[in-house]
């Protein structure tokens, strides 16, 4: 019993350590994060201690980029099982290795989310009031408290997955099947929850038309497997260049494959949205109104949606014709759609939802500095463990890092 | 590529970034939130529960002084006033009750003292079928043409009631026609209005345009 | 510290040569030595926290699980800090909803002539905070003939109400028989009592403004700052449901001054309208006013019927 849990301890150790090894690249790479992680929590710091009145939110418009991060990162977080599904269902071989960089993203990205929310709570200190059985947990009429039960099944989903695969793989071991074969399959469908309960926590609000439609589920989902798989790409790219890790072309293309369908159905349900919105010219078209034209003089969102929509339209261009089989250019046509849709699914997703409010009243949002520092730290945050976890994972992978004894530079104590 | 000699000066470059920012959160360099403007308090009038006008039966309740409503400290018993009215059938207010303005009825209508008050006793008021009432107990006159409102105001509906909704924890007022309408000219007047809302973030002024 | 090779993973990183000789490992002990100054240093602006509460306002039991004991010893703790707060000692109580009541608002569009003295005796008597400003009546202006929000104005200010063209519709919480917020809050910090009103319990909510994106009324606040309330306007007659001091970070709302209404008086905008327009009592007792009005007026308005939301609140018109 004693020396499995020494053995783990030992992989943990080991794992700890190498993060903080490295060339040059890499501490400028970490040290730069770590640089904005610390402004990011200077500026939290500063929230915490005066209220979110350091934010740029009122009652008129009273959520901002924070649930906007967030709503897109859990995009992110689910998109990770867009390489689950062609692996695990398809048997396809090229990604098979890839998974795992995949579900280390959705690791991070779930952190990510957990930072979001928690930095949003007027009273974080209260969090405590969420747990079942110790606080009040309003399941499951809430759709937050759906979320909450969603996103920690997730995380805990792909640290299981991750974590098990690679300590197998650290031990020299060949993972056994029902240890993570079930998870993976229950992760894609989990990956599917997250993101329709995130939906449904602006669909259930019949006060909001804006957001009360059946179409911003199946919208979330293709933004979501449009810009997460794009994520992977620009992650393996430079996972291929830094740590010379054999990722084949085809693997990528097949991953723009997703990209491009994803995109497509994306931009069709943009379509449907619109039409839907101005052609019956009812008054609930305030907000989209707002949006994509301005409402009584106030146009702040116009240029963003604007945007959002050229970066789209152009990266679904691109995805369509072979030029983006180049992977130069496939590097920019992600860029382009992570970025439209980053835009699209925060500022055009949280703010408008806001404006004008329930009775009436045109009151913009734009994010205060403090808030924006926040949002770079906890970002920054999520790189830094995306990185750490390559950081352990690509050896491990390679076999560089072992805990079989004769593999190179195992400790003393190994498995017996 | 990998060079070696890069990290050192990588590394002292980070301790010195480091140990600058320690001393800038340290010294709290920055980010000292703005105090916010605070906002004037409201002019007490704007809270204040009194009734739009102070009626004779305030007045009684107060101890006022009622030297106004001594009808015969001027006029004679038993001689009942006579009125006078202009070419227009408008009437003449003598200019003793100068502070009285007609106005209880567009185009002239209700335009006679006496509809309302009793020449034969200047204290009483009288209604159409001649029941005689005292100043304080209008209500009944003024529903024998205003039944809707009237029969609003029996059921709490119309005016102002104050106190407790709950009769039996305490004391319940109505408050009579006469403490917010002035019987000769009961259109309730126009005031100013308190201060709009001051939010939080205020959006900047657009330009005038003409309304819609 | 003389430290040669340490055996494991001194390669186990991508590049040749950048061995962990001593020097680097005084450059990296150094830079994890400055990150963990700096990290320190970041928290600093936690020095200027000032009104984070007691440990035992923080570890205080959901309202619906205190018993009689610890709510007594809640509203004493709420008094001690109000008195250190404002120099004033005030008088918070509990008070339970009556039984075979519920509260039902209306409101005379007829009469309303847009002066905005509820929206002030409502700050004043539930203590709501001046700078930033809460209010939770919003009196809204519209022009005859439309009930379309969206041509609302909320900043009037003209010489002298009524204007000519437009009639007034004051809005606040409508304690919806159907509501959205107390569907949405995760940790059920907002609730509706038998009699009617929903309430929050200002020390369990964890400030996530949930409940104010689902208002369709637009009728919640959030306290994004602490509250300035001024001493001399302090109202000490408060109840743990409705107009004690909130703290900042938590959500509040009208609560038809549940510190009055449930000792059977008026609440305080019906007390103040100059007018008459504003109606309130038991609806079930059908000697009530608004028992009268709502069976015998014709017209009436419940705002956004077709959510569904079911509000109390009932706007009529005078035939």
């Amino acid at each position: 019993m004693i020396q499995p849990v020494r053995n783990y301890l030992t992989f943990l150790a080991r794992c700890g350590r190498i993060a903080f090894v490295g060339d040059w690249r890499y501490y400028t790479w970490m040290g730069a994060l770590s640089i904005i992680c610390l402004l990011g929590l200077n500026a939290y710091a500063r929230q915490f201690a005066h209220g979110l009145i350091t934010t740029g939110m009122s009652d008129e418009v009273s959520w901002g980029v924070y649930i906007a991060n967030f709503t897109f990162l859990v995009g992110v977080a689910a998109a990770a099982v867009m390489m689950v599904i062609p692996v695990y269902v398809y048997d396809n071989e090229e990604l098979h290795d890839l998974v795992i960089f995949g579900e280390l993203l959705a690791v991070a990205a779930i952190l990510m989310c957990l930072a979001f929310v928690t930095v949003d709570l007027g009273r974080p200190d209260r969090f405590w009031h969420l747990i079942p059985g110790i606080g009040q947990f309003n399941f499951p009429a809430s759709m937050l408290s759906w979320d909450v039960i969603v996103l920690n099944g997730y995380l805990l989903l792909n640290l299981h997955i991750c974590g098990y695969l690679l300590y197998s793989r650290y031990m020299g071991r060949k993972p056994s099947k029902w240890f993570y074969i079930p998870f993976v399959f229950i992760a894609i469908f989990w990956a599917v929850s997250i993101h329709t309960v995130t939906a449904f926590l602006y669909v259930g609000l019949g006060g909001r038309p804006f957001w009360n439609s059946a179409i911003v589920g199946p919208r979330f989902l293709a933004s979501a497997f449009t810009a997460g798989p794009a994520l992977i790409i620009l992650a393996l790219q430079i996972i291929r260049r830094v740590a010379d890790y054999h990722i084949t072309d085809r693997a990528l293309l097949t991953l723009r494959s997703i990209v491009q369908v994803s995109m497509l159905i994306n931009v069709f349900l943009l379509a449907n949205e619109v039409f839907k919105e101005f052609y019956s010219g009812n008054l609930h078209v305030a907000s989209s109104k707002y949006l994509f034209i301005g409402l009584h003089g106030r146009h702040a969102l116009v240029p963003w949606i604007w945007t959002a929509i050229a970066f789209n339209l152009t990266a679904m261009v691109l995805l369509v014709l072979p030029v983006s089989r180049s992977l130069r250019w496939l590097n920019v046509t992600c860029a382009l759609a992570i970025t439209g849709i980053w835009i699209e699914k925060g500022m055009g997703l949280v703010v408008p939802g806001f404006i004008p409010t329930p009775l009436g009243e045109m009151i913009e949002y734009s994010p205060s500095l403090n808030e924006t520092l926040i949002c770079f730290g906890i970002w920054s945050f999520g790189l830094l463990c995306y990185t750490i976890f390559l950081r352990m994972a690509v050896p491990i992978l390679q076999g560089r890092l072992s805990g079989v004894i004769g593999s190179g530079f195992s400790p003393a104590h190994a498995k017996s | 590529m990998n060079d070696k000699s890069k990290t050192p000066a990588v590394l002292v470059a980070l301790t010195l970034v480091f140990c600058a920012m320690a001393m800038a959160f340290g010294l709290r360099l920055w980010g000292k939130p703005r105090p916010l403007v605070v906002n004037p308090l409201v002019d007490p009038q704007f809270i204040s529960t009194a009734t739009i006008r102070t009626s004779y039966v305030q007045l009684i309740r107060l101890k006022a002084d009622l030297s106004d409503f001594d009808c015969y400290a001027c006029h004679e018993k038993d001689k009942p006033p006579t009125l006078r009215f202009d070419t227009n059938q408008n009437l003449v207010v003598p200019q003793e009750h100068s502070d009285v303005v007609m106005a209880h009825g567009r185009h002239g209508r209700n335009n006679n003292c006496f509809n309302c008050h009793n020449e034969r006793n200047l204290l009483l008021l009288q209604t159409h079928d001649a029941r005689e009432l005292k100043l304080e107990d209008c209500p009944p006159l003024c529903g024998s043409c205003h039944g809707p409102t009237y029969r609003d105001w029996e059921a709490g509906a119309h005016g102002r009631t104050s106190g407790y909704w709950d009769r039996a924890a305490g004391e319940f007022k109505r408050a009579i026609c006469v403490d917010c309408h002035n019987p000769h000219n009961p259109k309730i007047p126009s005031r100013k209005p308190a201060p709009a809302p001051i939010p939080l973030r205020p959006a900047p002024q657009l330009p005038v345009v003409a309304e819609h | 510290m003389n430290s040669p090779k340490p055996n494991g993973n001194s390669n186990a990183n991508p590049g040749p040569g950048s061995g962990l000789n001593r020097r680097n490992f005084l450059r990296g002990s150094a830079v994890i030595a400055s990150g963990l100054a700096a990290l320190a240093a970041s928290l600093a602006p936690l020095r200027e926290l000032e009104d984070f509460g007691s440990i035992d306002q923080f570890l205080q039991k959901y309202y619906k699980e205190l018993t009689p004991e610890e709510m007594a010893k809640v509203l004493k703790r709420i008094e001690d800090e109000v008195e250190r707060e404002y120099g004033l000692r005030p008088h918070v109580r509990d008070l339970k909803p009556m039984a075979g009541v519920e509260y039902v608002y209306a409101l005379n569009l007829t009469r309303c002539i847009g002066c905005r003295k509820c929206v002030h005796a409502c700050v004043a008597e539930n203590n709501q905070s001046r700078t930033p400003e809460i209010q939770y009546i919003r009196v809204l202006r519209l022009p005859h003939g439309s009930l379309d929000l969206e041509k609302a104005e909320h900043n009037y200010s003209p010489e002298s109400v009524p204007e000519k063209g437009y009639f007034y519709m004051p809005v606040q919480c409508q304690q919806c028989k159907n509501p959205p917020c107390v569907k949405v809050c995760p940790v059920h910090a907002t609730w509706q009592e038998t009699d009617g009103i929903t309430v929050i319990d200002y020390n369990w909510c964890i400030g996530c403004r949930y409940c104010e994106a689902a208002c369709p009324y637009w009728a919640r606040r959030f306290n994004f700052a602490k509250p300035s309330i001024p001493k001399e306007r302090l109202n000490p007659n408060m109840s743990y449901l409705g107009n004690r001091p909130r703290s900042r970070g938590v959500m509040e709302k009208c609560h038809f001054c549940i510190q009055r209404t449930r000792a059977g008086r008026y609440p305080a905008c019906l007390e103040v309208c100059p007018v008459g327009a504003r109606k309130f009592g038991n609806v079930l007792d059908p000697n009530s006013e608004v028992a009268y009005i709502l069976h015998n007026k014709r017209v009436f308005i419940q705002l956004k019927e077709e959510l569904g939301t079911s509000p109390r609140f009932f706007y009529y018109f005078d035939v």
